[in-house]
């Protein structure tokens, strides 16, 4: 019984460090602001939307219509979990989707295998990494709630994959891993203390594909 | 790496598939849909009293992905339950309700179907209830929203009770299976809770020392009033201490309350009381409280 857990707890432990290199840090040069994973091997890394774009201000106009004010790109930098520290160059950004595209200036960085995000089913064990509260390199895990385009508290019409999670300001655009350690999503919101959700990694490779053209996987000019 | 994290996951969402095939959907409320089980290949589905606010016009959606009408059998509101029957394809022959005991500690699933797939949440046991917690578990699993009225499932993949959290936020609570057994049978039987009817009112008093070890027991129930015509007119008198029912010993309200059951209405029972410093026992008809 205790060899089963103990087995349990360093697999558990691998897949943390084998994910691990693959994740950034996004930070303003104060603090940590979010997260980011490595997409590319020659520096292309995804996060979300939120982490780099400064919060639009929204008001309603005169006629109940929804204005927004320039939306302004934070000025982040990126480090890398061996330390070095590379600038920023916003290759695309989907507010809509909340998902964004960076280059950094490196090369043979470590990534993490992309997994079918549509073969995860409820009730699969998954694991979130990210820096929540700039808490560096932090993992947390639970199961898989749902996946679907119509969860009672997102009726934003598009596929989320609901967790049963601990996520928190930070995991913000670090990498959902399935027990293989293959990326399955992409670490977005919450809506309780135990409830997460990330974008599917379908929705991420489609993003990727229209921001930067097939294939995805060549050399993006940076 | 070695295959015991996959065996986990994969056991786990096994566990979800394969109790999904009697995860139902209840609509009996305007915002969102709630969950139910099959409890039987009858058609009975049990699920929470609180998530169906009215009785006629349910819909159940079925796993197979139609919605079928369901009629209301009864409500326990006590323990949040209702029991609900569609005409329908639907088997609670994959989920075995066991009840060997559930130990603190043990992994469980909630599961639901607020909308058409099904969804879950893992957590372990925190507590058995016992007395005035009698016949609940406490969980820390995550009530998703239309998660109330879903089964409580243990990783060998059998029901072990009934998820709700209608009774307090924090912690999860599910009304195990052995409960829901009773409120089925009673509910399918007579359409509404049933609860034994004495007719009298009591509050603990501390019996004469000598007296108290006699009987190994340092309280009863000393009789405050009896109502007229009630089962109590006649046989108990004012003043009495009551210390026992059928020997089940009653040193507290609660042990009177848990002794009236619905099972003990129309039955005689023996009424052990303290009269004038002497143990008689009395023969009590239960009535029904209405």
């Amino acid at each position: 019984m205790n060899s089963l857990l103990q087995t349990l707890s360093d697999d558990l432990a691998q897949v943390a460090e084998r994910i691990q290199p693959a994740l950034v840090q996004i930070t303003d040069g104060k603090s940590s602001i979010g997260s980011g994973t490595i997409w590319h091997k020659d520096g292309l890394i995804v996060t979300n939307a939120h982490v780099i774009v400064e919060r639009a201000r929204r008001w309603r106009g005169r006629f109940g219509q929804i204005q927004r004010s320039q939306r302004k790109m934070r000025d982040v930098y990126v480090v890398l979990s061996d330390g070095r520290q590379f600038d920023v160059n916003v290759l695309a950004v989907d507010e809509d989707n909340d998902l964004a595209a960076l280059a950094i200036d490196a090369q043979d960085l470590p990534t993490i295998t992309v997994g079918d995000s549509h073969a995860v089913k409820a009730g699969h064990w998954v694991m979130a990494m990210g820096h929540p509260w700039g808490v560096v390199d932090s993992i947390t895990g639970g199961v898989v709630i749902g996946a679907a385009d119509d969860l009672p508290e997102m009726r934003t019409g598009r596929e989320w994959l609901a967790l049963n999670l601990r996520l928190r300001p930070g995991h913000s655009g670090g990498p959902l891993v399935n027990i293989d350690g293959e990326l399955i999503g992409v670490n977005t919101m919450i809506t309780g203390p135990e409830v997460g959700f990330a974008i599917p990694a379908h929705t991420v490779k489609a993003f990727m594909k229209k921001a930067l053209g097939e294939p995805v996987s060549d050399v993006v000019v940076v | 790496m070695s295959e015991t994290l996959k065996a986990l996951s994969n056991g786990l969402a096994d566990v979800v598939e394969t109790v999904s095939n009697s995860l139902v959907r209840v609509n009996g409320r305007r915002r969102l849909s709630a969950t139910g089980f099959a409890w039987n290949d009858d058609g009975v589905i049990i699920t929470a009293h609180h998530v169906v606010r009215r009785d006629e016009g349910i819909t159940v959606g079925l796993p197979n992905g139609d919605t079928v009408p369901a009629t209301m059998i009864g409500r326990a509101q006590n323990a949040d339950v209702a029991v609900l029957k569609v005409d329908g394809d639907l088997h609670a022959s994959t989920h075995p309700k066991s009840d060997d005991p559930l130990r603190v500690g043990n992994l469980v699933l909630a599961l639901g179907r607020p909308r058409n797939t099904p969804q879950a949440t893992l957590g372990v046991v925190s507590a058995i209830g016992s007395r005035r917690m009698e016949g609940t578990i406490q969980t820390d699993v995550v009530m998703y929203p239309g998660f109330s009225g879903g089964p409580l499932v243990d990783a060998s993949g059998q029901v072990r009770g009934m998820n709700t959290s209608g009774f307090s936020r924090g912690a999860s609570i599910a009304i195990a299976n052995s409960y829901l057994t009773n409120i089925v049978d009673t509910l399918l039987e007579h359409g509404k809770m049933r609860q034994g009817y004495l007719g009298v009112g009591a509050q603990p008093v501390r019996l004469p020392e000598a007296l108290a070890e006699e009987i190994g027991q340092e309280t009863g129930l000393m009789l405050a009033s009896v109502e007229s015509d009630s089962p109590a007119d006649g046989a108990l008198l004012l003043g009495d201490i009551v210390i026992s029912l059928d020997d089940d010993p009653t040193p507290t309200l609660d042990a009177l309350l848990s002794l009236l059951g619905g099972n003990r209405v129309g039955t005689e029972v023996a009424v052990k009381v303290v009269r004038g410093g002497q143990i008689e026992t009395v023969a009590v008809t239960i009535g029904e409280k209405s």
